[in-house]
């Protein structure tokens, strides 16, 4: 310690107990064990903080109305020194923070660090990563481009579907009827001064937690099965042969600064892509969700009709209850992953389903735009064929349908429908799928001309 | 732990208490601050928050323009101007939606949302059908279900016709058989 600062640490100390207080944070004891793993929680702090503050400098710039928003943000990029760079933080550094939360959820739910005498960390961790969730949430309308406006449209639609409150809820999130200005007045203050209230408010109590219960301990050894009786005692001999909390801090820092580096690199690699500007009355825009919401939209596919309340509000809050209430269904003493096989096989499963989900989001096939593909395809192909391809093309087949990478995959992809089925079989199923097929969901095509009808199996079936 | 020695005794002293008389006294003081707190500053908040959300529209009618614009048997996709300005924002914004002449003076309006969930339903004339880019769903120019999830048939906004000239209202749903089925957000 410089002799200079001595006097104000003195000064400090006899007023505050300073030197005592950060003594027994920075040189407690840590269980043996502590591993790159439990960085995780810290290195999520640090991309929290890093979002607040480049938050805050945005917000000098940004203002929340349907006329400004979009130009507003691209006068930040364009036109304010470092405003691409900054924006870019904010932006790649919020998917960032949703993957950095849910690996530290997977850390701890891996070591069996949400059973006791840390269960209520666990359930304050989980209310975290679904209020980080809602930042995404509330965060994506803010640029008032076309990918925000139609995400959110469909984004309150989906909560809407909520039994009994739905059509509260939906009006409540949009302020009115409809998505308008005063929606995004509502996510703004949302996302800039309620949601960082109760974040920052929860991360203090979740960081007190940790530092009363001391952190999770990786579970090998006499630590990968222990009964609550003997913890206190497991976990005080653990802490003999462990490092120090600033030890640790060490491994954190450098998490840390390799996550800013690799952020830096993508927000100057990649500009934040943005779209036209939000237009209600388009009618040829494809929606997409940002890619931590694709397996709530592909979970759709599953659940038409009647059934949509399934995927939209039961599944989802099953999922929520499931993980609040972990530590209070799972009582058994294994820590260890091995030692636990319902849990680790649940949460496997899970994971793969959310991993599918999301796989199948992000390769979703585009809808043709109009004079797209198809169009472009029909010019070379042969007169005979051309016809049935314009026939394709104008009843609206790729809504259902994928050609080579292009449609909607409702239905069979028909890349290769050739070498399957032949015209004839195509011709009558075409004209009414239901009698070749009695649970086909397709609807029945009588209603094209015999000619049409022609043109478009034969085109079919050239399709090898 | 009992045979541990521990700094702690076992039965802790009685924590300090309050005479009933004190502990009434305060509860009276909290639970008056706190419905003061709530009466005053609540009530105008939640109302400040929700009842603007809770109304509905304000614009009640959008003016869709002459009905000798539309062409007996087709369906058009329309920019329908709201009658009444709003104060904010100030560019009043249009709204899309189609309209379908079905002659003899009859028109159907539709809402351009899929009733899945909310994605801009795209007619396409030679296949006499809408379309969302979404989900797969699909519906007839009626605008029934054909295909796809949708839970019910197109929306559709009430309509009315002045001077030869064509009207835009509220939004409502339709059951299968296309008979009003309640107003939308009402």
């Amino acid at each position: 310690m410089a002799p200079r600062l001595t006097p104000v640490l003195e000064w400090l100390q006899e007023r505050l107990g300073t030197r005592e207080q950060f003594t027994r944070f920075l040189y407690r004891r840590l269980p043996v064990g502590t591993t790159w793993w439990h960085t995780l929680g810290s290195a999520a702090l640090f991309l929290i903080l890093l979002q607040t503050l480049t938050g805050y400098f945005l917000a000098f710039y940004y203002v929340p109305s349907p006329e400004h928003a979009y130009d507003s943000l691209t006068y930040i990029q364009q036109e304010i020194p470092f405003g691409r760079f900054v924006r870019g933080l904010h932006y790649w550094g919020a998917s960032f923070t949703i993957v950095v939360v849910f690996l530290h959820l997977l850390r701890v739910f891996a070591m069996g660090a949400y059973k006791y005498p840390r269960e209520m960390s666990w359930v304050v961790g989980v209310v975290l990563f679904l209020i980080v969730m809602l930042f995404g949430f509330t965060g994506y309308l803010l640029p008032w481009d076309q990918k925000a406006y139609w995400a959110t449209v469909v984004g309150t639609h989906i909560a809407g579907t909520a039994p009994l409150v739905g059509d509260y809820l939906w009006r409540i999130l949009q302020g009115g009827v409809e998505v308008g200005a005063r929606t995004l007045g509502r996510f703004y203050a949302a996302h800039v001064l309620i949601l960082p209230a109760v974040l920052y408010s929860l991360v203090l109590i979740h960081l007190s937690m940790v530092i009363y219960q001391g952190i999770g301990p990786t579970p090998r050894g006499g630590l990968a099965r222990v009964r609550k009786e003997d913890y206190a005692r497991l976990y005080e001999e653990s802490k003999g042969g462990g490092e120090t909390f600033l030890e640790h801090l060490v491994r954190d820092a450098v998490v840390a600064l390799l996550l800013l580096l690799a952020l830096a690199w993508v927000a100057a690699m990649w500009s934040v892509p943005m779209e036209e500007v939000a237009d209600p009355t388009d009618t040829q825009y494809v929606p997409r969700p940002e890619w931590y919401f694709y397996f709530l939209f592909e979970l759709l596919w599953q659940f038409p009709g009647k059934w949509i309340p399934v995927a939209t509000f039961w599944i989802p809050l099953a999922a929520v209850l499931l993980l609040l209430l972990l530590p209070f269904y799972d009582r058994t003493s294994g820590r260890s992953p091995l030692k636990r096989p319902v849990a680790s096989t649940s949460a496997a499963l899970a994971l793969a389903a959310i991993a599918l989900l999301t796989y199948q989001g992000a390769t979703a096939p585009a809808p043709p735009r109009e004079g797209g593909a198809v169009t472009q395809e029909k010019k070379a192909l042969p007169p005979a064929l051309a016809k049935g391809a314009a026939v394709y093309e104008a009843q609206g087949c790729s809504a259902c349908h994928v050609l080579r990478g292009t449609g909607s995959a409702a239905g069979p992809d028909l890349t290769r429908v050739g070498a399957r089925r032949d015209e004839a079989w195509l011709k009558g199923f075409i004209k009414d799928p239901a009698a070749v097929r009695p649970d086909s969901l397709m609807p029945p095509y009588g209603d094209l001309s015999q000619d049409e009808l022609e043109a478009l199996a034969k085109y079919l079936a050239a399709l090898k | 732990m009992a045979s541990e020695t521990t700094d702690r005794p076992k039965v802790a002293p009685a924590p300090p208490s309050l005479t009933p008389g004190r502990r009434r006294f305060v509860a009276v003081v909290f639970g008056a601050v706190g419905a003061a707190v709530a009466g005053l500053v609540g009530v105008p908040l939640a109302g400040f928050f929700a009842l603007p959300a809770l109304r509905r529209s304000e614009r009640r009618w959008l003016e869709v323009g002459p009905i000798t614009d539309f062409a007996e048997g087709r369906i058009s996709k329309v920019l329908a101007k709201p009658l009444v300005a709003q104060v904010w924002p100030h560019e009043t914004r249009q709204v899309a939606l189609y309209v379908q002449n079905q002659g003899a003076g009859k028109f159907t309006l539709y809402h351009i949302h899929c009733t899945h969930v909310g994605c801009p339903v795209r007619w396409s004339a030679p296949a006499g059908r809408f379309f969302s880019p979404c989900h797969g769903g699909v519906f007839d120019k009626d605008g029934r279900v054909l295909a796809g999830p949708p839970p019910r048939p197109l929306d559709r906004h009430e309509h009315k016709i002045e001077n030869g000239v064509l009207y835009a209202g509220r939004i409502f749903k339709v059951n299968d058989k296309l008979e009003f089925a309640g107003w939308h957000h009402a």
